[in-house]
């Protein structure tokens, strides 16, 4: 059996979307459902809408109008997600990621880093749900 | 956590060691350690006694195996028998095993934990924290083999990514200071909320806040929440 998780990415750019769609399905481990919103302010009508109860969002560093994580995670956080968030970018070693606790982010994970292998073993630190073992 | 001066070398690699902060971060370095050096994945295995019987998957304090690969191999397998596994209490020097030399690598006592675990090439890396504990850095993946001046580097690398992880995941214990971030949780514990209702107050995931009460749990050596915050009041770390 295969657990499913819905992940929601939040990006500007619809090609991150395409990409990674492409990897979540090589993911075998789990039915990975994932999806996508360019702002966070359509994040929160997603969450709001309450169709699906997402196990995770998956945030672009930088997203407009906002500036960056600090601003768009407390965003999320004021307006009552208490799920996983995890911030992909290309330049997580600046300085200012190491406060990603203090802003309510989960984790940090550079673009170049996300391949299937990273994304289960962020589901498996995660997401509750759990897969029935060598099945 | 003290920070480390020149004298510990860590060459470029420091950067990304002093910035790492969390599980995930620790993931990463391994991960990419792994597949620099030709790997596809990592494990880092706590070892005990070598007669208490070691089961893969409970060993596995960190690693990005397939998904319950370990727990299908603890259910056909025995760790104990497999010959990596007695290698780690003959030596500590690390060692290099080869899918196209099962001879070597225990098959005759059919424990060849290569074949069993379905990878061509491992390499095990015994490693020890500042407290003595020892645990192995585990590489596998389906190269050939590894030269000699590659081998010498992973090795140093990932004895300098193990120290770290073990400061600054591993190692909370009995008697360690708390964060303000733990002593804040805390103290939402200790006014009955949830974690959950934590999570809002304080604008973390609740994730964070059920790893900040395990760790607090650790730091104040109790095993629950009751107590928890019965010895946080008779400490007065919380009034």
């Amino acid at each position: 059996m295969t657990a499913t998780v819905h992940i929601l990415l939040v990006d500007d750019d619809p090609a991150e979307n395409v990409i990674l769609s492409a990897l979540m399905r090589k993911v075998t481990s789990y039915a990975i459902t994932l999806h996508y919103v360019e702002t966070v302010e359509a994040a929160l009508d997603f969450i709001r809408a309450a169709g699906v109860r997402l196990d995770m969002i998956l945030m672009d560093n930088r997203l407009q109008p906002q500036a960056d994580f600090r601003e768009t995670v407390p965003e999320l956080r004021r307006n009552g997600y208490i799920g996983p968030v995890g911030v992909i970018s290309s330049s997580i070693s600046d300085a200012y990621f190491q406060k990603i606790d203090d802003y309510g982010v989960d984790f940090r994970i550079d673009k170049a880093e996300l391949d299937p292998t990273a994304i289960e073993f962020i589901l498996r630190e995660y997401v509750k749900h759990d897969i029935s073992a060598g099945e | 956590m003290p920070v480390l001066n020149k004298h510990y070398r860590r060459y470029d690699f420091e950067s990304d060691l002093e910035k790492a902060l969390n599980r995930v971060d620790f993931f990463r370095i391994f991960h990419t350690l792994a597949l620099r050096y030709g790997f596809e994945h990592f494990g880092i295995l706590q070892l005990a006694n070598e007669h208490e019987t070691s089961h893969l998957a409970g060993r596995l304090v960190l690693h990005d195996l397939p998904a319950g690969l370990a727990e299908a191999y603890d259910k056909r397998h025995r760790l104990n028998d497999s010959a990596i596994f007695k290698s780690f209490y003959k030596s500590t020097i690390p060692t290099v095993w080869l899918g196209d030399d099962p001879a070597e690598n225990g098959a005759a006592g059919s424990s060849d934990f290569l074949e069993q675990i379905g990878f061509d090439m491992a390499l095990a890396i015994p490693v020890h924290s500042i407290a003595g504990t020892r645990y192995v850095v585990l590489f596998l993946g389906d190269g050939e083999d590894i030269g000699r001046n590659a081998h010498y580097e992973i090795c140093y690398e990932a004895n300098c990514a193990f120290d770290y992880f073990y400061r600054k995941v591993l190692a909370n214990k009995a008697g360690m200071g708390l964060t303000p971030r733990e002593t804040e949780i805390l103290r939402w514990i200790s006014y009955g909320k949830t974690a959950s209702e934590i999570a809002l107050i304080v604008s973390v995931s609740e994730h964070t806040v059920n790893s900040h009460t395990a760790t607090i749990l650790k730091k104040l050596d109790v095993v629950n929440r009751t107590q928890m915050v019965a010895k946080a009041i008779r400490e007065q770390i919380i009034q």
